[in-house]
């Protein structure tokens, strides 16, 4: 290995001279990793304001589906100077990426422009981005889960729209006919189950690990949560749907088969969107709380690499875009709110989709938890994962399959 | 130099100049406690990796669900390979067209494969179980008794075809006179075809089957595409689990130990496959 | 004897509704896919709804605003040099593995290496290419794919060397050929149907490889299997314009393969076998 080492920082050696000869010659040029999502769409309009406005720094992407992005970061992270200037990271991956060193700490550069107002994203959001006291990314947008309903049909039938499990439940069964399922459930092994049945799990006063720091994946509260999301699975579910990801759910939704799912919030102007997936029942869904009241948090972050030579330009670029102002125009063309300012401007409700979304929107993201924290999020959220969806298909009892997990993840910690 | 060395040259050159060091990491890296969050930090492990794998129970699971997996694909893919090509033989008309079209499925990428399967076979818009429906069939493809058996059949959608070309090639360059031979002494279509067609084809089985089986070892995409090794672990496929291991889970000592033995495994498999075929020359395999 | 030709022509009409049977399976998913490029987006998911109001918008889309024929031409370069050098250099290496009995382990230990997953070779691999300056480019990728499709092929080959007779080229040397000569002049010929189904599947191996050509290809570089990858997102699997990137590649392909098959065909009619 030594030899290796040697020739990489001899070539990351030759690469900051040559940037740094380049630098005065020419301006900054930064590359970006992004996912391939309706955000990205907006991210590329402000782009082309920005680099309207900084002549001197280019920006580009390389957009891919959201299965691409951890190889290629990785690989880029590994590499002696960096493929991508800016990465955007998930949040189970920032303890991981923090500490394997992939990250540039943001510190210095916040505290050095005190009218970005750092403590103005939402707490939660804050929280993932920090890693031993010290910041690595900035908010780009939240996925946090909220109830995306049929509203007609629960006004068509008086229900109300539940706000505990045990109502959901009910509800959910008794909304399934012939024609439709109470709930589009998303089941599939790994991320997807985990990530919906977390609702479930903090609902029924659930958690993966206790305040101690123990693992209580095998609590009674989460052996009920699994137990109701079975019997919902079986009861109000569509038939042999054990396999449905996102993508199923949504387009089970969309088409009228289902009444209601757990989704991110963001997919509420998707579904309403005229001429858009839902065809002419666009304008009929409604997003709500989930029942119990914390919903599972996701969040995007923009984080600069470790092993750029674009620090500067890189941190004009997040700084510019994540400003309270560029925000704002960027919640208001359908972004998912980040900074609590922007979420409760009576301008963006107006411009935006309204004050009740954006209320609902602040409920969620106010009290949300992530799926899972620390170095090893990711293999505990399969490890789970495989668990649930070995319960749900009937191949182990809720209580084994339980204890399974708690045993899977003592193993690696 | 002798005309066999001179011959082998150029693949040598080119192996171990893309292969050689590669291979020479991967080794260095499966005996050690290798971790791509922690590249500084390296600490040599002896056989730990290996001890560790081997009584690693999904490990276990993730290459008997594969054995299945390739046993099952391949063999199919072989009797319908065969039979498709000693028709398609026979054809009058169009016989061009019909092979161009039963060419196809291998040309689509995987990744698509699975995807279109995985809408074909959606119990509420797919059109199979619509229509398996409107029969009054309820199939659930993905379900955990299914949906490794579902994977096999998707591979046998996209690489039957693969042994139609291959059988195509054989027969083609089969001698005609023996079977002239054993019209004119009037043997029946079955008896030319178990005592003189199979074992006339035996080496283009041998290689067929070694390929394919090479090539279904490594089934990822589908998996990846579908069912991401579910319900619960029922679909896991060895690829797949190294692959969790090594570039999502960051322990790539672990997966680069897991693959060493993969490697080992299909060897042992392929060799004692050829060597049964090959001990037996007068006979059909 | 009425009986014969009749007998016969039901079992050629048994053998061609078999095959007819068989094109209708491999078929199908391709008409599904064909209806998905043109259903409007709200009808993707009806799976009874065949009569609908056709709409060329994924069409549109991906051939005038997407780089998805790029990225054919991309898979089409990638995949035809890696098969070019892989039958170039694999070829003599299996005729020498064939006629020069190397024994059995010889001849597994090129196949085994093949068998490496990839997610444990990518890693070396994109060091060296990031020295080289390679990432990103088709070159590191005909790379990357060679250490997948040089082996298997080189392996195949020895199969089909292994069922030419000796006799062949020894009549040649008779005549007065080399060896070398012996080879490229009459056993070549030969296995001219081995040689065209190693290079299919080389093809197959190279332009369907979806993992090494993710993490080294970017932007321009980038192959069709990356591409269609690409239409699996977060705004849901975009399954129309998919459908069409996937038809836009196999049309040209089956062309291709029309021909191939045809030279499959011929492939001996001046063989040496025969005669």
């Amino acid at each position: 290995m030594t030899c290796i080492r040697t020739a990489l920082t001899r070539t990351a050696l030759a690469g900051v001279a040559l940037t740094v000869a380049a630098q005065a010659a020419a301006a900054a040029e930064i590359h970006i990793i992004i996912e391939e999502v309706p955000e990205y769409d907006i991210v590329r309009t402000l782009t082309d304001r920005f680099m309207e406005e900084h002549p001197d720094i280019t920006v580009t992407f390389d957009a891919m589906p959201f299965d691409a992005m951890r190889d290629r970061i990785l690989t880029s992270s590994l590499a002696p100077s960096a493929t991508y200037d800016v990465i955007i990271v998930d949040n189970p991956w920032m303890e991981q990426f923090a500490r394997a060193g992939y990250l540039l700490s943001l510190d210095e550069m916040i505290a050095a422009a005190p009218d970005f107002a750092f403590d103005d994203f939402f707490e939660p959001l804050r929280d993932v981005a920090t890693v031993d006291g010290t910041v690595y990314g900035v908010p780009y947008y939240n996925y946090a889960l909220g109830l995306i309903v049929r509203q007609d049909i629960f006004d068509a039938a008086g229900l109300e729209v539940p706000t505990t499990l045990d109502d959901y439940v009910e509800v959910a069964a008794a909304l399934t006919t012939d024609e439709m399922s109470g709930v589009a459930m998303q089941p599939q092994r790994g991320y997807k189950i985990m990530e919906e049945w977390s609702n479930w799990l903090f609902a029924a006063g659930g958690s993966l690990f206790d305040e101690s720091g123990a693992i209580a994946i095998n609590s009674a509260e989460a052996a009920r949560a699994l137990e109701l999301y079975i019997q919902t699975y079986n009861d109000a579910a569509p038939d042999d749907s054990v396999n449905w990801g996102f993508d199923e759910a949504l387009r089970s939704v969309a088409s009228g088969r289902s009444a209601t799912m757990l989704s991110y919030n963001w997919m509420l102007p998707t579904l309403n969107a005229p001429g858009g997936v839902a065809g002419d029942l666009a304008g009929n869904f409604r997003l709500h709380e989930v029942p119990g009241g914390q919903a599972v948090l996701g969040a995007w972050f923009w984080s600069i690499a470790a092993n750029t030579e674009q620090t500067e330009a890189a941190w004009t670029f997040i700084s510019w875009l994540t400003s309270q102002e560029i925000d704002t125009d960027r919640v208001i063309a359908g972004g998912a709110p980040v900074r609590s300012s922007v979420a409760n401007d009576p301008a963006v409700w107006e411009a935006g989709f309204g004050e009740d979304y954006y209320t609902t929107v602040q409920g969620i993201l106010e009290d949300a938890a992530p799926l899972a924290t620390g170095i090893h999020a990711e293999e505990i959220i399969e490890i789970v994962g495989t668990s649930l969806s070995a319960a749900v298909s009937g191949q182990t009892s809720v209580q084994d399959a339980l204890d399974e997990a708690a045993e899977g993840i003592e193993r690696i910690r | 130099m002798h005309l066999r060395f001179r011959l082998i040259l150029p693949l040598a050159a080119v192996l171990a100049a893309i292969m050689v060091y590669p291979l020479a990491f991967s080794g260095w890296i499966s005996v050690h406690d290798y971790r791509l969050d922690r590249i500084d930090d390296v600490a040599f492990e002896g056989i730990g990796n290996y001890a560790f794998i081997l009584t690693n129970p999904p490990f276990w699971n993730a290459l008997t669900n594969t054995v299945v997996f390739v046993f099952g694909a391949v063999s199919i893919e072989l009797a319908l390979g065969l039979g498709l090509a000693l028709l398609l033989r026979r054809m009058v008309h169009l016989p061009n067209t019909a092979r161009a079209i039963l060419l196809a499925p291998m040309f689509i990428t995987p990744i698509a494969v699975g995807l279109m399967f995985r809408f074909l076979l959606n119990s509420e818009f797919g059109v199979i179980p619509h229509y398996l429906a409107a029969l009054g069939i309820e199939v659930d493809w993905f379900g955990p008794d299914l949906a490794l058996f579902s994977l096999i059949l998707i591979d046998v959608w996209q690489w039957t075809p693969f042994m139609v070309l291959m059988f195509l090639a054989g027969l083609e360059a089969l001698p005609k006179a023996p079977f002239e031979a054993a019209r004119v002494d009037g043997a029946s279509s079955w008896l030319t075809f178990r005592h003189l067609t199979l074992p006339m084809l035996r080496s283009v089985i041998l290689v067929a089957l070694i390929i394919r089986a090479l090539d279904a070892f490594k089934v990822f995409e589908y998996v990846y595409a579908i069912t991401r090794g579910g319900p619960g672990d029922s679909t896991e496929t060895i690829l797949f689990y190294i692959y969790k291991t090594g570039f999502r889970f960051f322990r790539l000592g672990e997966a680069a130990s897991m693959a060493f033995v993969l490697v080992a495994v299909v060897l042992v498999l392929v060799i004692a496959l050829y060597v049964a075929m090959r001990r037996r020359p007068g006979q059909a395999p | 004897m009425t009986g014969r030709p009749l007998r016969y022509r039901a079992s050629q009409f048994a053998v061609e509704l078999t095959v007819a049977v068989a094109i209708a399976i491999v078929l199908f998913p391709f008409v599904f896919i064909l209806a998905t490029s043109l259903k409007p987006p709200h009808q993707v998911a009806e799976p009874g709804v065949w009569w609908f109001e056709a709409s060329f918008a994924n069409w549109a889309a991906v051939l005038l605003h997407s780089d998805v024929p790029a990225n054919i031409l991309n898979s089409l370069i990638v995949s035809l040099a890696t098969v070019a050098i892989a039958l170039l250099v694999g070829c003599p290496a299996a005729y020498s593995f064939s006629r020069f009995k190397a024994g059995g382990p010889a001849r597994f230990t090129i196949l085994s290496a093949s068998m490496m997953p990839p997610v444990i070779l990518i890693l070396p691999l994109f060091l060296v290419f990031y020295h080289l300056g390679l990432l990103d480019t088709l070159a590191g990728v005909v790379v990357a794919h060679l250490t997948l499709v040089m082996p298997v092929v080189t392996w195949f080959l020895i199969g089909f060397f292994d069922d030419v007779p000796r006799e062949l080229e020894e009549q040649a040397m008779i005549d007065g050929c080399t060896q070398f000569q012996a080879f490229v002049r009459v056993i070549l010929p030969t296995v001219r149907p081995g040689l065209a189904g190693a290079g299919v599947f080389g093809f197959v191996l190279s332009w369907n490889d979806l993992f090494y050509a993710l993490i080294l290809t970017g932007g321009e570089s980038r192959t069709l299997p990356v591409a269609i990858a690409g239409f699996w997102t977060f705004r849901g699997i975009d399954m129309g314009k998919m459908a069409v990137a996937i038809l836009l590649a196999v049309v040209p392909v089956l062309i291709v393969s029309f021909f191939i098959q045809k030279h499959l065909i011929r492939g001996l009619g001046g063989g040496a076998i025969k005669s």
